[in-house]
């Protein structure tokens, strides 16, 4: 298992489009994804948990990611959040 | 049972009819549980109408390609991954097998545990998620009660009942001859009661207890005027409607008399009347009831509703269409105003802006979309070869977005002439003045324009920081408001001095208790639908333009609106 806490950088936070991006890109890897965020922990790959994080800008959250793909999941997922979520520009 | 319901009148009309009654998509449903043996049948139910539900989604999204479309289709694409949560359908399955609660209930339930959560939010942008988890639960709750033949039938001799309506779905429930409209919810100054007034469909909006007492098949009789609806009319009443029918005809045709007559006050003033028009019925009824053009033509109507973006040429041919339809009288056209209040409730809105109504919509849009303005101008310049066009720019705020436009304006012409191809000698260039910013500067850039174009109901939304839809704020919004009676005459009066022609093309030009009141403050030039022209006419005949206009300053020193309806009621009454 992998945990990472990662800074949310990007304007809007995770708000819903950031949000579909996160799971959809989640649910292409086997593993399970859990993210933790100001005391509460959501399905990763649930759009519905996601946006109840209701993490805006500045705020930081969890993942946790477990399973075969572990490693690649965790990559892309922080690789999602350093680029904004491609949203700005 | 006879009973009679009230609600705000939204578009005038009589209309009998059966009731047909689509319930909303929050639930209020009571427990329901399901014996053991049926749990299999019911998780069964629950795949079919999630499967339903995800085909409707996609099928909305295949129809929305296209640039303009992209930010409308994500949000339907996040319409389809809440479908497919799998905490969500977890959560679903497992009160149907374990709580044994049927699959209406159990997205009751799933939909009322999430809900706690949204609400309990500070921040409204994540609070206000929860309307796309509702939207979704209603398409699935809907789908678990889809009959076959449902859709299928048409809607001829039907009354619709629904605790709200879109207005994209008005011109197609009025094109499957739906009779008339009852919402729950809504305001007479909503976009869909404007889109049913252009269509001549009546409406009654605010109807508290519509859904709660209205079935299926009851008889209805709806007045659109009084907003008042009866349930299984009783002799009575069927006696009084078939009176009041006769005297809507007779009006009627006492109204047709007015086609061919001049829109001349009393004491000799011609007054421009124009037409809000885009559809080719309505181009027709504008010319038959002798409008001095069109006043204000809505190009966002071509873009909604449809796979793609219209091109260039497309674009051409439609406003050629309205420029042949006019023959030879102006036909004003608005570049693209897209607005939060223009796109529906139905999944579809530009609702990814914090603050829609103050965010990138009408030229904002337009210039920061250089491609489609261009393509929008080069359309209009060269239906102006067929007869004079007027290009008219919406939510304008400063100078330098004028002038912006303007430039294209001029580029476009000169490449379309080098191209030879033909355009149009005199084309006008106006601005639709309805941010409060643009209203108090207008002479200011009133050297870059040919006309003016007031567009009062964003207009007194922005002044008095009342949205026009919003339920519990319709004594808030209204025109009569002395500031926005103000504000107009020094539009009015500035626009005079600087012999800028300036027509108001908002609902409150359509109402001709309020006509008075625009003629004394020293308008001479309205645009209404069309279905409204030889009433506004009928009225502007009976004015004393003078009389008016030595009233204006008593109308100026008016404090509050009920002492602006004292002053109309005056003026009427004398």
């Amino acid at each position: 298992m992998l945990e990472r806490q990662i800074p949310v950088v990007n304007r809007l936070g995770l708000h819903a489009r950031a949000s579909a991006k996160l799971v959809q890109l989640l649910a292409g890897f086997k593993a399970q994804a859990t993210l933790v965020g100001a005391g509460r922990e959501v399905n990763a790959k649930s759009i519905m948990g996601v946006l109840l994080l209701a993490a805006g800008q500045g705020s930081s959250v969890t993942l946790r990611t477990d399973g075969p793909d572990e490693a690649e999941a965790m990559a892309a997922a922080e690789a999602l959040f350093a680029r904004r979520f491609d949203e700005e520009s | 049972m006879r009973r009679a319901l009230a609600g705000v009148g939204a578009s005038k009309g009589l209309a009998l009819g059966r009731a047909r009654v689509r319930h909303p998509h929050v639930l209020t449903l009571s427990e329901e549980t399901i014996a053991a043996d049926a749990v299999d049948g019911e998780l069964a139910r629950l795949d079919a109408a999630m499967q339903a539900a995800r085909e409707e989604l996609s099928g909305l999204r295949d129809r929305l390609q296209g640039q303009l479309a992209q930010e409308i289709g994500e949000f339907l694409d996040l319409h389809v991954l809440i479908l497919d949560d799998p905490d969500l359908k977890a959560g679903l399955r497992d009160l149907i097998q374990t709580g044994r609660y049927s699959a209406d209930y159990a997205l009751k339930l799933q939909r009322d545990r999430l809900a706690a959560v949204f609400q309990a939010m500070d921040n409204d942008y994540f609070r206000t998620r929860l309307d796309d988890l509702d939207h979704v639960i209603g398409r699935v709750h809907a789908a678990l009660h889809r009959r076959d033949d449902d859709g299928q039938l048409g809607l001829a001799g039907e009354i619709l009942v629904a605790d709200d309506i879109a207005p994209a779905e008005l011109a197609e429930l009025s094109r499957q001859q739906l009779l008339a409209v009852v919402t729950r919810a809504g305001s007479p100054l909503s976009h869909s009661a404007i889109i049913a007034r252009g269509l001549h469909l009546p409406m009654v909006v605010g109807c508290a207890d519509a859904l709660s007492h209205v079935n299926d098949g009851d008889a209805l009789l709806l007045d659109g005027r009084d907003g008042l609806l009866v349930v299984e009319p009783d002799a009575g009443d069927l006696a009084r409607y078939r009176v009041a029918r006769e005297k809507i005809e007779r009006k009627r045709t006492q109204l047709e008399r007015l086609k061919r007559a001049p829109t001349r006050t009393r004491d000799g003033i011609d007054i421009g009347l124009y037409a809000n028009a885009e559809r080719r019925e309505e181009i027709a009824e504008a010319l038959s009831a002798g409008c001095d053009g069109v006043g204000l033509y809505r190009t966002e109507y071509l873009f909604m509703g449809r796979s793609d973006v219209p091109d260039e040429d497309e674009q051409f041919h439609a406003y050629r269409d309205a420029v042949l339809g006019m023959a030879g009288k102006p036909v004003t056209l608005r570049t693209l105003d897209l607005g939060a209040d223009k796109a529906d409730s139905s999944g579809l809105a530009l609702r990814n802006e914090p603050n829609p109504a103050l965010g990138l919509r009408g030229v904002r849009l337009s210039l920061s979309r250089p491609m489609l303005l261009d393509a929008q101008l080069r359309a209009m310049l060269r239906a102006a070869a067929f007869g004079p066009v007027r290009v008219l720019v919406p939510m304008v705020t400063a100078r330098e977005e004028i002038e912006a436009v303007r430039a294209r304006l001029q580029a476009m012409a000169a490449r379309l002439r080098d191209d030879r191809v033909p355009v149009g000698d005199r084309v006008a260039f106006g601005v639709m003045v309805e941010v409060p910013a643009a209203a108090l500067t207008l002479s200011d850039y009133a050297d870059l324009i040919d006309f003016a174009a007031v567009g009062t109901n964003d207009l007194v939304q922005y002044l008095l920081a009342a949205d026009r839809t919003h339920d519990a704020l319709d004594g808030l919004y209204s025109e009569r408001h002395p500031a926005v009676l103000r504000l107009l005459h020094r539009m009015f009066t500035d626009a005079r001095d600087a012999g800028l022609p300036i027509h108001v093309c908002g609902e409150i030009a359509a109402r001709p208790e309020d006509v008075p009141l625009l003629l004394a403050l020293g308008l001479r030039d309205l645009s209404v639908h069309p279905g409204a022209a030889l009433e506004v006419r009928e009225v502007i005949r009976g004015a004393d333009l003078g009389r008016l206009r030595r009233r204006a300053a008593a109308l100026l020193r008016c404090r509050t609106r009920a002492e602006v309806d004292r002053w109309a009621a005056r003026t009427a009454g004398e």
